[in-house]
């Protein structure tokens, strides 16, 4: 029989400093001393570039803070009511009490305009924050191994993004939003065997469907929400697993990470960052109107105005369903109508080829190691120029939503405007692309740097020793 | 004491962050603080401000102006902070491949192999379970018929198939060919169905010298020189709202497909790949415009049986 | 240093593309402008129309014909329409609002300065009014209306060529339909009963009277409308939102993220490190 063994003291000696008290508190029921200074000690590169994703990180919070304040106010039911509120030119007007309360929330509650302002401006924020970083992500290289998963995290929360931002403006069920719907049941339709079963089942029934609102506001506040949280957190736990990448310079290797400790520098940058992020999007939401909803009028699906356009993340997908010839596919009575070519073919290969880029590269290079320095893009001229293309094309397919608004500012035919773009989206890509790479070719040149798009394991310095795949 | 350090080598992380000596500043780093305190200050006075601006009412420019200051005071207050006054040495931390040592992985499989031989040997329980847990995850998914009714007919049809309903508008009142000028359209629903989305009709009154040239079939479609097509577009479904009376087009603003009024409102531009539907029209004894049946197609967007 | 005069710009960019931006997208719509009263009742009526007719054959029958009847070219083309049916309310709409005289016949009208004084365009109104049968200039009393219903008769009818804002819009191959705010109630109201160029006719049996007080004091109102949000940014919707989002938020934001990522090597303190 063993003696038990002495038990911890069940008191220290006091400590002079609360904070100091508190800490021992926490600490003698988590334990969490040592890993708390491993966090403290991180090391994170500083370049700029880098604090791209925080970007999206704090514009998601925003959203979630002004998110639950906007759903106290909200009435998500389709139930006709007249509005009787304080914004004369629609007194007496039927309406969703959805929309109703949109309006009541705006006009009759204070600091209510300036919160579903703030909202809908870190929505479109958050959108351009992590475009942004994802091209970053690209052009730099950083999905290579062992990042991978991070990339697919990514790439999963760009659509969980968009969707969310689309479901959420037509909460409001105003005739700018619910136009979208509409066009949203339309793409919905044009899958082949299961379209109209995926829109009735969605919808509730036939266009416009009594029960879309709802279950668009439980998708918007919930289940979207929780994922892009889920993933965003794995998407952090990845990246500190895997320490931040790096540029090549001064005793920059494969092997190390230079940068500044999060503590206390870069965790002050980074609350810093998130305190302007906030005053940017505040002053956004108070200074920029934005979605006047009292202009559009409560939805009717009989009724449309001109110049009904997405909000900007969703341009490309307009704009492609407008530069589209009016082709479809019909036989033996079945047909696969237009709009899903532009609309569902399109978006799947857009989405598609995001996931698989890694992998396309590591087959194509035949580059399979791990990597901790990033490639500047001039660096990798083929990558660079293929990702300028791709911009290109989606940049076009986005002024094409715009062409009826072209038009009319600038007096030009909408027809010509529209072939223009026929003709552009095509080949503006390959020339894009050659003048990308010419260019990388150039300025590589000038500054004496080595270009690859085989990689060959001299050129890459401070090569990891172990788990290279094909070391020479 | 740190090791000498070759040229470019940063330290590593463990070595202590450098005193940032005493609390003493140059004359930049006064000029720096001082900065930052008047951030603070700021921003302490917009957050004041917002407290006031609330109070007597509310004012959405002042509340998102006086928001942005005093977030943005805090912000830039912490940033010179951080960038000034802490500790900005860099250093380094090392990295270690990814990929766990032989041993770790060899005794991970050893373990789980170990644990799980019970599993591999009943292969009975493994197959029932798994038959079982799929089965029920089939079944749970069938709940999801619920969401909606089974896509019927009302794809195909409208509430025009009554024949001989006549046409409202969208206070219910009927229509004579008379109330509806040259060049004049108007938005129409069955008498009854103002509420439904896809019967919207659009009647069009067109001008003799247009050239008007009925679909074969069709010649007895229209009333009075007044032609009557489905509002949905057949692109995706948005309502065709502008007519062009000039030109005699219908142009859809969603995507910009364009329908030729004076031949059976077949698409001319844009992406829209087939005619809007055309609602044969009629007059009833007290000479108002009836639909004498349903629309000539199904209306609104395409979808895989549409034909059929 | 090179870097602080980068953060300079870049903070300052998107305020300076901000001020400039804005007004573009506040529109480049012609002036509604109108002046004439459409109503000759000041003059005697033969008195007006005898000067109506000197007016006609000097600055109009060139193109619109003798009496009226319009002109034919040789290949087929309509010069000027015939004005039989024309009405005091087309010749008010084209004359008030600068349209018509139109120096060449094949571009669309658009709004500009009136070539005629108030007077003479009361006279030629008058004039036109005697060649045919058309629509008089409408009695419109927008106080009389109402505006949430001018609102409804204008988004169902008007918003899918002028927009829900009233800023014109785009049709197809190179014509527009103009922007709405500051045109006077009569040239509304003209406009919507004479249905000029691709506009269509809207007759009082779709829009009686009281709809069109509604509906021309809901286009008055969209003149000036109420604004809580902030600057309006053009009134076209996402379009316009989307560009502020990135060239005044995003460069706003990166250019504050180039400010604090970028180290200061001067140092701040006494006897601390290099």
């Amino acid at each position: 029989m063993t003696e038990p063994a002495a038990p911890h003291p069940t008191r220290r000696s006091p400590e002079r400093l609360y904070t100091h008290r508190i800490a021992r508190w926490i600490d003698s029921r988590l334990g969490a001393a040592k890993f708390a200074r491993t966090a403290l000690n991180k090391v994170f590169p500083d370049n700029w570039s880098f604090m791209l994703g925080e970007l999206a990180l704090y514009s998601f919070v925003v959203l979630v803070l002004t998110g639950v304040y906007l759903t106290f106010f909200f009435d998500a039911s389709t139930n006709e009511v007249v509005y009787t509120g304080s914004h004369e030119p629609l007194r007496g007007v039927e309406m969703s009490a959805a929309y109703r309360s949109a309006l009541e929330l705006s006009f009759d509650v204070r600091a209510g305009l300036v919160m579903r302002q703030i909202h809908h401006w870190a929505a479109l924020l958050f959108l351009a924050a992590i475009t942004v970083h994802l091209a970053r992500v690209f052009f730099t290289g950083a999905f290579r191994r062992p990042r991978e998963i991070n990339w697919i995290i990514g790439c999963t929360l760009l659509p969980l993004a968009m969707f969310n931002g689309l479901f959420g403006y037509s909460l409001l069920d105003d005739q700018l939003s619910g136009t979208g719907l509409r066009i949203i049941y339309g793409i919905t339709i044009s899958i082949p065997l299961v379209g109209t079963w995926a829109a009735s089942l969605l919808f509730g029934g036939e266009f416009p469907g009594p029960d879309i609102i709802q279950r668009l506001y439980v998708i918007h506040i919930l289940l979207i929400p929780a994922l892009i949280a889920v993933l965003i957190a794995a998407h952090l736990a990845i990246l500190v697993r895997h320490k931040h990448t790096q540029f090549p310079g001064p005793g920059r290797r494969e092997e190390n990470v230079v940068g500044q400790r999060f503590w206390p520098t870069y965790a002050s940058k980074a609350l810093g960052l998130f305190f302007l992020t906030s005053a940017v999007l505040a002053f956004m939401g108070g200074v920029f109107q934005i979605n006047p909803i009292w202009v559009y009028g409560p939805f009717d699906p009989a009724e449309v105005s001109t110049a009904s356009q997405p909000d900007w993340y969703m341009g490309w997908l307009d704009g492609a369903l407008r530069i589209m010839p009016g082709w479809e596919i019909r036989a033996f009575g079945f047909e696969i109508p237009n709009p899903f070519f532009p609309g569902v073919l399109l978006a799947g290969v857009t989405f598609a080829l995001l996931y698989a880029w890694p992998f396309m590269e590591a087959r194509v290079t035949g580059d399979y190691a791990e990597h901790h320095l990033l490639d500047r893009p001039r660096q990798r001229p083929v990558r660079t120029a293929l990702g300028a293309a791709t911009l290109s094309f989606y940049v076009i397919c986005f002024l094409g939503a715009a062409s009826d608004v072209l038009a009319s500012t600038f007096g030009l035919s909408v027809n010509a405007i529209l072939w223009t773009f026929r003709i552009l989206v095509l080949a503006a890509p390959p020339v894009v692309g050659w003048v990308t790479y010419r260019l990388c070719k150039e300025l590589s040149a000038r500054d004496g740097l080595p270009t690859a798009s085989r990689v060959t394991m001299r050129e890459i310095p401070g090569r990891l020793r172990r788990g290279a795949a094909s070391e020479t | 004491m740190t090791d000498p350090l070759g040229p470019g080598e940063f330290p590593p992380v463990s070595a202590r962050p450098p005193s940032t000596g005493d609390d003493v500043l140059t004359r930049r780093g006064v000029r720096v603080e001082r900065a930052a305190v008047v951030s603070f200050l700021v921003a302490t006075a917009a957050a004041i401000g917002l407290t006031i601006v609330y109070w007597e009412g509310g004012q959405p420019q002042a509340e998102g102006i006086l928001l942005a200051v005093a977030l943005g005071g805090i912000g830039v207050g912490i940033v010179l902070w951080a960038k000034h006054f802490m500790p900005s040495d860099e250093v380094a931390e090392d990295r270690h491949p990814m990929e766990s040592s032989e041993e770790d992985v060899a005794a991970f499989a050893a373990d789980f192999e170990a644990g799980g031989t019970s599993l591999q040997r009943r292969r009975v329980l493994v197959a029932t379970a798994g038959g079982a847990c799929a089965t029920l995850g089939v079944a749970l998914l069938f709940p999801i018929r619920s969401l909606g009714p089974r896509p019927g007919r009302g794809f195909k049809q409208t509430a025009y198939r009554q024949g001989g309903l006549r046409v409202v508008d969208e206070d219910g009142m009927p229509v004579r060919p008379r109330d509806l000028p040259v060049d004049g359209f108007i938005t129409v629903w069955p008498d009854g169905y103002t509420d439904a989305a896809d019967a919207s009709t659009l009647l069009i009154h067109f001008r003799s010298d247009q050239d008007f040239q009925p679909k074969s079939g069709r010649e007895e479609w229209t009333v009075d020189d007044i032609v009557a097509y489905s509002k949905l577009c057949t692109h995706v479904g948005c309502p065709v709202g502008l007519y062009q009376a000039e030109a005699g087009l219908l142009l859809c603003p969603c995507h910009q497909s364009t329908f030729d009024v004076m031949r059976h409102a077949q698409p001319v531009f844009g992406p829209a790949a087939r005619s809007l539907p055309q609602l044969p029209l009629g007059l009833d004894d007290d000479g108002y415009i009836i639909a004498t049946g349903d629309f000539s197609d199904p209306v609104g967007p395409g979808f895989w049986d549409r034909g059929r | 240093m090179r870097q602080p005069r980068l953060q300079r710009v870049l903070v300052a960019l998107p305020l300076v593309v901000t001020a400039v931006v804005t007004p573009a997208f506040v529109g480049l719509g012609g002036t509604g402008g109108g002046s004439g009263s459409g109503d000759p009742g000041g003059r005697e009526g033969d008195e007006l129309i005898a000067e109506g007719r000197e007016l006609y054959e000097t600055g109009c029958s060139s193109c619109h014909g003798p009496d009226g009847r319009g002109v034919v070219g040789p290949d087929g083309d309509v010069r000027g329409p015939s004005l039989a049916n024309a009405g005091e309310a087309a010749a008010y709409y084209y004359l008030a609002t600068g349209r018509m005289p139109l120096a060449n016949s094949e571009d669309q009208p658009i709004s500009k300065e009136p070539a005629y004084s108030p007077e003479e365009i009361d006279a030629l109104v008058a004039y036109v009014g005697t060649l045919g049968t058309g629509p008089d200039v409408p009695d419109v009393d927008p106080d009389a209306g109402d505006l949430a219903l001018g609102g409804e008769v204008f988004r169902a009818n008007c918003q899918a060529c002028h927009s829900a804002s009233g800023v014109g819009g785009a049709l197809s191959y190179g014509r527009a339909a103009p922007r709405l705010t500051s045109a006077p109630p009569n040239v509304i109201a003209s406009a919507v009963r004479v249905g000029p160029g691709e506009m269509p006719v809207f007759g009082p049996d779709v829009i009686d009277s009281h709809e069109l007080n509604s509906l021309v004091r809901y286009v008055r109102y969209l003149d000036d409308p109420e604004d809580p949000g902030g600057l309006p940014i053009g009134r076209t919707g996402p379009i316009p939102e989307g560009f502020v989002a990135w060239l005044f938020g995003m460069v706003a934001l990166v250019g504050l993220v180039v400010w604090i990522g970028t180290r200061d090597p001067i140092r701040q303190t006494r006897g601390s490190e290099p």
